[in-house]
């Protein structure tokens, strides 16, 4: 059970790589990180400080920042609003963000 | 300082619109769009270097879309992306945060069209990952050609359940059920005749409502979800009836498999430009909710801001490309390009289209205005704000506890000061306080708005250039007035 | 309403009444309820709605003038009470402090402050070089020098909001809120209270309002000198340590800390706009910019985080600067704490040290110099 890419009249180009909590993520140009997670079937993107709850994607338009992950160090990135690059790394964000 | 004639916050359908017609009269204009591309939410735009191979069912919008994004390098339109405005420093100057080029801007006019997003209902389980917004999932359809689950349920409450069930369906996902809210079967009869003032929305509408049934998914009117379940997804969302006097009938729920669900109970207009903005207020909850005040002209009570689109109430697209429109024409005759007689002919043809929509959307909500029942939903352990964390239950302590207005609620508890500034959140603590209290919710007091209207980084703010900093004398003697 | 610390109306019959629900009427009311007094506290909207709801929290002790550190150690000591002894959840926290120095002049500055506050009984340590590095590597290069005094500390308007007046309704006082006070007269050797939710006669009257308390005294024939400051502050989102000290800057334009939620409060005393009549207060355009470009400057890494919410609260000075507290002049049984410099600081040491002088205990610090008798005096007469 996972999410997916619609390719029915779409051209995305070259795909390429980014990590995930350490595993590979396949993503095309332009795409958002969340995008790619969803495609991937990862929807988790963070767990809340207080009650250490599971939050993913919600709004989906940069509104409501409960899809904030690690990226490349940086915590509190809106993995809807980001588009992912090769190479990234991208981590699940607990609480503040600490690093793990 | 940057200075422009009109200023355009957003660039949505509506904002669009009215740069576009106001750049066609010789306007220079200034669009300021926080998003990376133009178009908005409705006609968001897939990343640059994706190329269409052929037309699908979801590239019906696509020559309006284009016609939109074009507007972008239209003569007389600078257009900004990824800019948050934040503040209104003096009259008629905005600041906004871009990274090394934030700064201020001075219009002579400014069009506020700052878009819509989903209302906050909350049930037990809408944190779970795998539930998203009808504007979420339909952002992620346009923007991104991508479905974030598989085994799929809508539920909610207005026009986009049936859009959504219909994208999912048409996508290839194992669309199970498709709820609505309102009871809007029983309802069409008396909608109809206003309805079919936009006969291509009403035939829209049964297309979706065909791919739905093609699909082999249930659509249930007047059902609601109660509940989403799951250890750290979502596995399970429980579905019950709305009787008629508007209560969940917990005895016929049922629960049904499912790794999306897609909630949308209604749209609200992001108001918090306009609150900034001191712009005067009212509470229509068929628009949304609180939307700015508008005179003759989609004026705001503040002079020189207008405001359309759905920031200035839910109306939906065909309304925000009209009102857009319209705005553009106003404020090219305002600032003197266009003569009382050329304006006056160019807004009658758009002011009778507009007049159609008006009468579609009394017919839409109509059929679609909310059975009362959604505060029923809390349990304690529902998350009312999802930034802090806070229960409905922690809310419902403070105000028994004695701490019943929105500031107490606001300082004990920090409901709406979390990162989404309660977009999320406000609606919800309202509701509860209507409801301890007795008033309608919209005798319920706002707290005040502060800025940023939006969060934005501290480095940004630094970018502009400021009078150097003096130090006080003597840090501890008063600085303010005398008050007695 | 079932379990709540409010009621709906006044008595119509107190001994006590505090007029002011924030942090030193709350404290005082604490104090005498605890001592089995009978005391209303009428708070003109909700508790720390205004003042003590809208400051950072900031408990320095090396900010303050050397006149007021003893009453400042007081009321360190009561805040820290509050949890350690008395079960109330203040969000105290005592990191210790870091008052820094950036220009060769305000290094001299710094000096010359530190000395006459050592001279008045503040313990710190002089930092500079290595040293000021090892122990703050978020300091900017700027910095040149600080003094670190262990006992600053904060505490959280946010939670002392709930707790404090949670405290008071447990003691057995009474707290009626949206009760502003319209009038207040002498009668029978007690006074006579019209609130817009009721009348009450008390034998006792502690004003505690904070930026109102001028013209609470001045319904009592007592003229007050007391200016109102409209102090802008800023929190950030909530994000991975940063700075682990409450930072001040010697030239009295900066406060920083990390909240233990991760956002962090930036204030200084900057200058919102806005007017006291009316309660309209706004932040400043330039003025915000200019405090978040000092805090920047100080720790740089503050400029990667967001700006969640920027607010200006008021704040209740004398003339002099100097807390006024005490009995009101001319006005037998009556008390006022009128102004501070740093009113949620000192809120505790107040409440108790005027629960002493109405309970008859000896002070547990002087308290002569703060009297609001010497406002009367002089220009402000």
């Amino acid at each position: 059970m996972t999410g997916f890419r619609i390719t029915d009249g779409i051209d995305r180009g070259t795909a390429f790589q980014f990590t995930c909590d350490g595993e590979s993520v396949t993503a095309y140009p332009g795409e958002s990180i969340a995008a790619a997670l969803m495609a991937a079937g990862k929807r988790q993107t963070r767990v809340t400080a207080r009650r250490q709850m599971p939050r993913g994607l919600y709004c989906g338009m940069g509104v409501c920042w409960e899809c904030i992950m690690i990226v490349n160090g940086k915590p509190a990135v809106r993995a809807c609003m980001t588009p992912a690059e090769p190479g990234m790394k991208v981590e699940t964000q607990h609480g503040v963000g600490d690093p793990a | 300082m940057r200075e422009t004639d009109l200023l355009v916050v957003g660039a949505g359908a509506a904002g669009l619109s009215a740069a576009s017609e106001a750049a066609k009269h010789g306007l220079a204009v200034t669009v300021l769009d926080d998003n990376l591309l133009p178009g908005g939410q409705y006609f968001r735009r897939l990343p640059t270097g994706y190329h269409h191979t052929h037309e699908t069912v979801f590239d019906k919008e696509r020559q309006r879309a284009n016609a939109l994004y074009a507007t972008t390098g239209q003569k007389g339109i600078t257009y900004l992306n990824d800019a948050v405005v934040w503040e209104s420093p003096e009259n008629g100057v905005l600041a906004f945060a871009r990274g090394a080029d934030s700064g201020r801007i001075r219009a002579k006019l400014t069009i506020i069209a700052s878009g819509a997003h989903d209302r906050p209902a909350p049930f037990p389980g809408w944190t779970l990952p795998g539930v998203v917004t009808a504007g979420g999932l339909q952002n992620l359809l346009k923007g991104q050609r991508v479905i974030p689950g598989r085994r799929a349920i809508v539920a909610g409450n207005g026009p986009l359940v049936l859009l959504v069930g219909a994208t999912l369906a048409r996508a290839g996902a194992e669309l199970r059920e498709v709820v609505e809210a309102a009871p809007i079967l029983k309802r069409l009869a008396g909608s109809i005749a206003d309805l079919i003032a936009m006969p291509k929305i009403v035939r829209q509408a049964v297309d979706y409502r065909l791919a739905i049934m093609k699909s082999g998914a249930r659509l249930r009117t007047g059902w609601t979800v109660i509940e989403a379940r799951g250890a750290d997804e979502l596995e399970e969302v429980v579905l019950a009836p709305i009787d008629a006097t508007g209560k969940v009938d917990r005895s016929r729920a049922r629960a049904v498999k499912a790794d999306l669900l897609v909630v949308g109970f209604g749209l609200m207009p992001s108001i918090e430009l306009v609150r900034l903005l001191d712009c005067k207020l009212e509470w229509k909850p068929l628009r949304g909710g609180w939307v700015p005040v508008r005179g003759a002209d989609f004026e705001t009570s503040r002079p020189g801001v207008l405001a359309v689109g759905d920031g200035a109430g839910i109306g939906g697209v065909e309304m925000a490309l009209r009102e857009g429109k319209l705005a553009g024409v106003i404020a090219a005759e305002r600032l003197g390009k266009l003569s009382r007689d050329q304006a006056a002919n160019l807004k009658a043809p758009i002011q009778a289209e507009i007049a159609k929509v008006e009468t579609f959307r009394r017919g839409l909500e109509r059929l679609y205005a909310m059975p009362p029942a959604f505060l029923d939903l809390l349990t304690p352990e529902t998350i009312v704000c999802r930034c802090e964390d806070v229960t409905a239950g922690e809310l419902r302590a403070r105000q028994d506890a004695g701490f019943g207005s929105t500031a107490a609620l606001k300082g004990t508890t920090r409901t709406t000061m979390g990162r989404c500034q309660g977009r999320n959140c406000l609606r919800t603590l309202s509701a509860l306080i209507a409801q301890a209290s007795g008033q309608p919710i919209e005798q319920v007091t706002m707290p005040r708005p502060r800025l940023p209207a939006r969060l934005v980084t501290i480095g940004d703010l630094l970018q502009e250039e400021l009078p150097p900093i003096e130090m006080p004398k003597d840090p501890h003697l008063p600085r303010g007035e005398r008050v007695s | 309403m079932a379990g709540s610390v409010f009621v709906e109306t006044p008595p119509r019959d107190a001994e006590i009444a505090v007029v002011g629900g924030g942090v030193a009427g709350m404290s005082t009311a604490l104090f005498l309820a605890r001592a089995g007094r009978d005391v209303v506290v009428l708070e003109r909207g909700v508790p720390w709605g205004d003042a003590s709801g809208a400051n950072a929290g900031t408990l320095s002790l090396q900010v303050k003038r050397t006149e007021v550190l003893d009453l400042c150690k007081l009321s360190l000591d009561v805040w820290k009470r509050f949890g350690a002894e008395m079960d109330i959840d203040v969000g105290f926290g005592q990191p210790g402090g870091l008052r820094v120095a950036t220009t060769e002049a305000e290094v001299a500055h710094l000096r010359e402050y530190s000395e006459e506050q050592r001279q008045g009984g503040l313990e710190f340590e002089w930092m500079e070089g290595n040293q000021l590095r090892d122990m703050a590597p978020w300091l900017s290069t700027s910095v040149r020098a600080a003094t670190f005094c262990r006992e600053d500390a904060y505490s959280s308007p946010l939670l002392s909001g709930g707790a404090l007046p949670a405290a008071v309704g447990k003691a057995g006082g009474r707290i009626v809120g949206h009760a502003e006070v319209t009038d207040l007269k002498r009668e029978d050797g007690g006074y006579r209270i019209e609130t817009k939710r009721g009348a009450l006669r008390v034998k006792t009257l502690v004003i505690t309002a904070g930026p109102w308390s001028g013209q609470l005294a001045r319904m009592l024939d007592v003229a007050l000198p007391i200016y109102v400051d409209v102090n802008m502050l800023s929190v950030t989102e909530p994000a991975p340590k940063i700075l682990d000290r409450v930072i001040t800057h010697i030239g009295g334009i900066l406060s920083l800390k990390q909240l233990a939620n991760g956002t962090i409060l930036i204030g200084g005393g900057w200058q919102g706009r806005g007017r006291f009549a009316g309660m309209e207060k706004f932040a400043d355009h330039v003025r915000l910019g200019q405090n978040l470009t000092t805090a920047v400057s100080v720790v740089p890494d503050l400029a990667k985080l967001r700006l969640v919410r920027t607010w200006a609260g008021y704040e209740a000075v004398a003339p002099d600067a100097l807390p006024a507290f005490g009995r009101l002049p001319n006005n037998d049984g009556a008390y006022i704490a009128a102004a501070a410099r740093g009113g949620f600081t000192f809120g505790p040491a107040q409440g108790l040290l005027i629960s002493e002088m109405i309970l008859d205990k000896p002070p547990s610090t002087p308290i002569g110099r703060f009297d609001p008798a010497r406002l009367l005096t002089g220009a402000h007469a």
